[in-house]
């Protein structure tokens, strides 16, 4: 082969990396740095704008699960299961932009709440679920 | 030509010099307590004025979410919730306009949460208008000056 | 005698960039600018990727938003354009698909290019489309610098409208005259860059009949912003492509440091459509001041569009303030200037030409407000680059990093200081300006007063505006 030919190959493959080969490293990485544990992906807002994507979760008690909070809002927002003790650490606050990742395994059975501990909006009150942990 | 320029110079230069002092007329200072409302993406008020070596205290009352004040200079900062006010305190020793910016992402239009603290008399501004108009004199000058060479 | 910018450096003084070892060569190579447009490119593909991903969420902690409004902004005005001068245009992966299209290729050279090759119409060749272009852009600042989706929008339709327009019309009329809202200011405030791109001897390409630069050669493409590479005259339209390095048989062509804004005093092809630029501009910095770091809640909703009639009131007082009222304003000094000075000159001539003043003027005036931009909120930049897509990654360990304002004690001090020496430059620019449009030197003198009053007053208004 001539060599503008493999000059221009090599051009080719460098534009692929720096379009389709950024997207796809950035999916992989993802998918590498989520994968193992059972990730159950909350994305927050506040309600007027959406509210919790899923107003219903369903564990199993006994295995391990990690709640990722996508905060896709424009304010804070918050995560807690009062009655199960369970917070974020910290300010207990997730920054629009922002994750928060909660991992624990669930012990005991039942319908709990779980709901927002900012005040973020004039509806904050609403934004709450449900979770629901059920035997195997 | 000349000579009635430099006087004009020396005129305007001898008033400007002289306008700080006239600006500067010491007042005692108080004890302020400011109250300012916040909510989506302004604060009411948007200005607070006060002398130098004023204590301030600001009271932050939030209307409808999360917000926060941070004034720059000082280096101070509060948040508020609805129902829960925040309130900051400090001696503005600084003089001239500080921005105080909502330090709690607030919504789309956070970053541009802002207000003015004005610590007055305010020197800096006042220092560099002289400057300008001393610029453009010189600039006159120079230039006429040129001329005779 | 030779003039001298501010008294000190003369007029034609220059210093061979390209005359230091293995510059030459490596902007010889056709991997530059390849490279770092493809490097670039990578850039552009999270930002693009995270405004999508992004949505509606808050802009400051989103990786698009602060690359494009934030670190391209601040180093486009504080970096690039004075010291570079559009040294972004040599870089930008916004028109290169459009240009691989064109040339049916990433480096191969290919004279006769793809496409339609339409001609650019005549009466179309200024500024004017892209002034109204970008004052357009500029009505939706308040959606572009919040809301991650419009800014991918803004940028996907420049990428697809540059692939669809080279198509039909050659080269890079796109780049110069219609597609790309900054590519206008980058010109004309590029005239005042400590560097340019000019042909070294003049006598060379004289003698050179077969002018390479302009049709081309096996060893580049013949100059795609469509100028003379060997008389370039000004820096407004030269796209610092370096294809004219390439194909100069005589090593002709250099990037030299030069003083600044020699540009403005070249008196050619000056015209109105680039006074409004500079008017635009003007206006332009003093409403983004007001909408992003001024104390006034109403403007704020307006231009959020939290009312249909407010937004349109912004609309309608941004657009006469830039394009009636500073001219207006500008009117009366350049009027008073004649009157003083000799009544003799047109006065379409003394207002354009005057109103290159304003060059330096605006772009300091543009230096002053990213100030405000830089030190309060730059901190949000450590966060975007650890957690780019809002995923929760954290690459580099700073996405915890919290929101902190520095230096915002000095700032007023970095702003008044560089709006002061904005009027240095431009009474210096101002001047010579004077002189070369009177010719009489005393007519000068007392034509320039009314003008340097006028540069005077907008300098003194920002300093109010931004610090008092
Ligand atoms: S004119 Fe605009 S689109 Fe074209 S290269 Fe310059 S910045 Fe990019
Ligand atoms: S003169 Fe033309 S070919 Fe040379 S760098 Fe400028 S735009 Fe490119
Ligand atoms: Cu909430
Ligand atoms: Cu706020």
């Amino acid at each position: 082969m001539e060599k503008k030919q493999i000059t221009e190959i090599i051009a080719a493959i460098l534009v692929l990396l720096a379009t389709v080969g950024v997207i796809g490293a950035a999916l992989l990485y993802d998918e590498h740095l989520w994968g193992g544990l059972r990730t159950i992906e909350l994305t927050a807002q506040a309600p007027e704008r959406g509210n919790w994507n899923i107003q219903e979760i369903h564990l199993v008690r006994g295995e391990p699960v990690r709640i990722k909070i996508r905060n896709i809002d424009t304010v804070s927002h918050g995560f807690a299961i009062p009655e199960l003790g369970i917070s974020l650490n910290g300010t207990g606050e997730i920054k629009p932009g922002n994750v928060g990742v909660i991992e624990f395994t669930p012990e005991k059975t039942g319908d709990f709440l779980f709901t927002c501990t900012t005040w973020c909006s004039t509806q904050h009150m609403q934004m709450t679920g449900r979770i629901i942990i059920s035997e195997k | 030509m000349k000579i009635d320029k430099l006087i004009i110079g020396i005129i305007i230069l001898a008033l400007l010099v002289g306008l700080p002092l006239i600006l500067a007329q010491p007042e005692e200072p108080k004890e302020k307590t400011i109250i300012i409302n916040a909510k989506q993406f302004s604060y009411t008020p948007d200005t607070v004025e006060v002398n130098r070596g004023d204590r301030v205290t600001i009271r932050l009352i939030s209307t409808d979410v999360h917000h926060g004040l941070y004034i720059d200079g000082y280096e101070v900062s509060t948040d508020a919730r609805p129902g829960q006010d925040g309130s900051l305190t400090f001696v503005a020793n600084n003089t001239g306009k500080f921005v105080m910016r909502c330090s709690v992402t607030c919504g789309p239009f956070h970053p541009y949460m802002i207000g003015y603290l004005k610590v007055k008399p305010d020197y800096r501004l006042f220092g560099s208008i002289w400057l300008a108009v001393g610029i453009f004199i010189c600039s006159i000058l120079l230039v006429s000056r040129r001329q005779k060479q | 005698m030779t003039e001298k910018i501010l008294g000190l450096i003369p007029v034609d003084w220059r210093f061979e960039l390209t005359s230091l070892p293995y510059v030459r060569k490596i902007i010889k190579s056709r991997w530059m600018p390849f490279l770092p447009i493809v490097l670039n490119l990578s850039v552009f593909t999270v930002i693009l990727m995270a405004g999508f991903v992004g949505g509606v969420s808050a802009g400051n902690y989103n990786f698009g938003i602060m690359f494009v409004w934030i670190v391209w902004w601040l180093l486009l005005m504080m970096v690039m354009v004075p010291f570079f001068s559009r040294v972004w245009c040599m870089i930008c992966p916004l028109p290169a698909f459009g240009e691989w299209l064109q040339r049916l290729g990433f480096m191969k050279v290919r004279n006769k290019l793809f496409g339609l090759n339409k001609k650019w119409p005549k009466a179309l060749k200024n500024m004017w489309l892209v002034n109204f272009l970008f004052l357009g852009t500029t009505y939706t600042t308040g959606f572009l610098t919040t809301r991650p989706i419009a800014t991918f929008i803004l940028l996907m339709s420049i990428i697809i409208g540059s692939i669809v327009l080279m198509a039909v019309f050659e080269k890079r009329n796109f780049c110069k005259y219609i597609g790309c809202p900054v590519g206008g200011f980058l010109g004309l405030y590029s005239n005042i860059a400590v560097t340019e791109i000019r042909a070294k001897d003049p006598q060379i390409c004289k003698d050179h009949k077969h002018k390479d630069c302009v049709i081309g050669n096996e060893k580049g493409h013949a100059c795609p912003w469509m100028i003379l590479p060997f008389d370039i005259g000004r820096n407004t339209y030269c796209g610092m492509c370096l294809e004219c390095f390439k194909t100069c048989p005589y090593d002709n062509m250099a990037i030299n440091l030069r003083p600044p804004a020699t540009d403005l005093l070249v008196d050619k092809n000056r015209g109105l459509d680039e006074a409004w630029k500079a008017f635009i501009m003007l206006g332009i910095a003093i409403f983004f001041f007001l909408i992003m770091q001024g104390n006034m809640g109403f403007l704020k909703d307006w231009a959020n569009a939290t009312t249909t009639e407010g937004y349109l009131t912004f609309v309608a007082l941004h657009s006469i303030f830039n394009l009636l009222l500073i001219p207006g304003v500008f009117f009366v000094f350049v009027y008073a200037s004649r009157t003083l000075g000799n009544k003799e000159i047109p006065l379409k001539k003394l207002f354009t030409n005057f109103s290159y003043t304003l060059v330096p003027m605006g772009l300091i005036a543009w230096i002053a407000f990213s100030f405000g931009i830089l030190f309060p909120n730059s901190s949000y930049v450590l966060h975007v680059i650890s957690d780019p897509f809002a995923w929760g990654w954290d690459l580099f360990g700073t996405s915890h990093f919290p929101w902190t304002p520095f230096l915002t004690g000095v700032m007023p001090y970095f702003q008044i200081g560089t709006l002061l020496f904005g009027l240095v430059l431009s009474l210096d620019i101002g001047f010579k300006i004077s002189k070369q449009t009177f010719q009489k030197r005393d007519q000068a003198v007392r034509g320039f007063i009314p003008i340097a009053a006028f540069l005077t007053v907008v300098t003194i208004f920002l300093i109010w505006l931004f610090t008092g």
